[in-house]
């Protein structure tokens, strides 16, 4: 073993480290960004899902399959604050009038998950137990607008007055790599259920 | 042996960066996906709606219309309208509206219902001069007027106002502004008929009942019957209305009207005038009330259309010096609403109605000063929640439609 086979040893252990530090350093980017882009992914499926079930739902405030049954649609919401509403509608199309209610839960109820804002956004349908999955929610802040157009600012005493809503969405990854969280943001600048406007 | 080994490291990186990119790649293309199928969805939505718009346009424009549209190309997609007669009696009509869009198909529904006046709490032509609502009115149902809406310090409207003309604040809006607690809406045009009441004279003489050629008739609702004579001494005559006016129409051609009593059932009564001087004018000798009164009975069927094609006046008597109790619907075709010498009567109490008033213009039904009400009546009208969904028989139709049910 001469001392041109020692060299070719140390430049092979210095060209395989360099390779390895590579290959460390590929991998551990390779796995941030596909933590995150899939991250971002389950986000914006999460946003598109929840803003999805919230026109659906919200759309149909004051509507019944009997409109007989329920004849004057500004009675339709029942309560409405920043982040908590409860109004009246036939959901399942029965004639009966249901309630709805969606309500935002105190960020402890998903200390478990590693993004310490994220929150359940529960839906109650009349009385029965409150349904929630964790989708990232961050904010479900609402705005209440008049006939006029003018802002009302809560607590709402007649909830009456309210003729469209603006609905704000922030989602977030309930967990990411390195704690670098995506978020996303959705507004509805004015829901107007058509319902609270007939007659 | 360097090359192969090279040559393994190159695959070996390649197969790690294929693997990653397709993963990548397939990541982007879901996003996207997610994306688009939103999109797509609010597309089909909006040309559902608008199509919904478009069909509830084209019956306000033209009742009759019922020819719908298919395959229509909007936005990108296409649109499907059908309009179907619900309930061909009560003329009630639900129109279809198919929004595709890349296919995806959204559906909006509209059911739209004839329009009676008889659905406002209040509603008039002209306001009678600059008569202003203040803090003290309370609207509790639907309001209309054709002239502005003139608000002194906050009014309430429970129902939903629609006016023609603008807003008028007495100072400005922070101090003034009215609250509207079922919506606004301004620019509505919706026109008292001319003729309304003497069309409902052919109605009558069907299946109704008639009362003509004399200047006077005293009537009394006695439940289901009607007492009525044609001077103030003379005796009644009394007639069995479920037999007399089947369809509910009880119709005094060219006279006046004097009229008290308890109502059972559904009537209307029509008082018209052939341009005689005083005719057509509705005098309320005493209360008019209900059989059942729906807010002790809420199952009761009771209702009474009151039109005249002049005025409707509470009558300076005795009987009216200490409150008058008014159950129905008030139409005044050319006058309005008011109080025989609301200004030199003596203090009358309360006039407790309800139902809701309809008329061409508004008339005074007392005078007040600082001390309060200096003469004539204070109002405490309450609005007949069942007028939203139900109208005494044949009253005057605003010849329109009006949406009752969205459904998207």
């Amino acid at each position: 073993m001469g001392f041109t086979t020692i060299l070719d040893i140390i430049a092979s252990i210095i060209i395989g480290g360099i390779l390895m530090m590579i290959t460390w350093r590929l991998s551990d980017a390779a796995t941030e960004k596909t933590y995150n882009n899939s991250g971002e992914l389950s986000l914006q499926q999460n946003l598109a899902t929840v803003a999805q079930i919230l026109e659906n739902d919200f759309r149909k405030i004051g509507y019944c399959a009997d409109w007989n049954k329920f004849p004057d649609p500004s009675k339709a919401v029942v309560f409405a604050d920043t982040s908590n509403i409860i109004y009246l509608t036939d959901i399942d199309l029965d004639s009966d009038m249901d309630s709805i209610r969606y309500y935002l839960g105190p960020t402890s109820e998903l200390s478990a998950t590693p993004n310490p804002r994220d929150r359940l956004l529960y839906r109650v349908l009349n009385h029965e137990s409150p349904l929630a999955s964790n989708l990232g929610v961050t904010q479900f802040k609402m705005v209440y607008f008049d006939a006029l157009g003018d802002t009302i600012y809560p607590p709402i005493t007649v909830a009456g007055s309210i003729t469209s809503i603006e609905i704000n969405l922030s989602v977030e990854s309930v967990a990411a790599y390195d704690q670098k969280y995506s978020s996303a943001f959705w507004r509805q600048i004015r829901l107007v259920a058509r319902n609270l406007r007939n007659r | 042996m360097s090359g192969k080994a090279s040559l393994l490291l190159i695959m070996g990186f390649s197969l790690i960066f294929l693997v990653v990119s397709r993963n990548f790649g397939d990541v982007s293309n879901r996003a996207v996906d997610n994306f688009i199928d939103y999109h797509t969805e609010t597309v089909a939505h909006d040309i559902a709606v608008s199509g919904a718009n478009i069909a509830a346009n084209n019956i306000f424009m033209d009742p009759t219309w019922d020819e719908g549209y298919d395959d229509v190309p909007f936005q990108n997609g296409t649109m499907n309208i059908s309009v179907e007669i619900l309930d061909p009696y009560k003329n009630i009509r639900q129109v279809t509206s198919q929004g595709t869009y890349r296919g995806y198909t959204h559906t909006a529904k509209v059911t739209l219902a004839p329009s009676k006046f008889s659905k406002f709490a209040y509603y008039s032509v002209s306001e009678g001069g600059t008569i202003w609502w203040t803090e003290s009115d309370t609207v509790w149902g639907p309001f209309h007027t054709q002239d502005y809406l003139r608000a002194h310090k906050h009014p309430v409207f429970f129902g939903k106002a629609t006016t023609k003309r603008s807003l008028i604040y007495y100072t400005n809006e922070r101090t003034d502004k009215p609250y509207f607690y079922g919506g606004y809406e301004q620019g509505v045009n919706l026109p008292l008929p001319t003729n309304a009441v003497d069309d409902m004279e052919a109605i009558a003489d069907d299946d109704g009942f008639k009362l003509s050629g004399h200047d006077t008739v005293y009537m009394t609702f006695d439940r289901d019957s009607l007492r009525y004579r044609y001077s103030y001494n003379a005796k009644n005559t009394v007639v069995y209305l479920p037999s007399a006016a089947p369809n509910g129409l009880i119709f005094a051609k060219d006279c006046v009207v004097r009229l008290n009593g308890v109502v059972k059932g559904q009537y209307t009564l029509g008082c018209s005038s052939n341009m005689s001087a005083g005719k057509g004018t509705i005098y309320l000798d005493n209360d008019i009330v209900f059989d059942k009164d729906p807010r002790i009975y809420p199952t009761s069927n009771d209702l009474l259309g009151i039109c005249a094609e002049n005025s409707v006046l509470i009558t300076n008597n005795t009987p009216n010096q200490s409150d008058i109790n008014i159950h129905g619907s008030i139409y005044c075709e050319k006058g309005g609403f008011g109080a025989e010498k609301y200004d030199t009567r003596p203090k009358s109490g309360n006039i407790n109605l309800l139902g809701g008033i309809i008329q061409n213009t508004r008339k005074a039904v007392g005078t007040f000063d600082s001390n309060g009400l200096k003469t004539g009546f204070a109002k405490r009208y309450k609005y007949d929640e069942r007028l939203m969904v139900a109208s005494p028989p044949f009253f005057p139709g605003t010849g329109g439609f009006e949406i009752v049910s969205w459904y998207e």
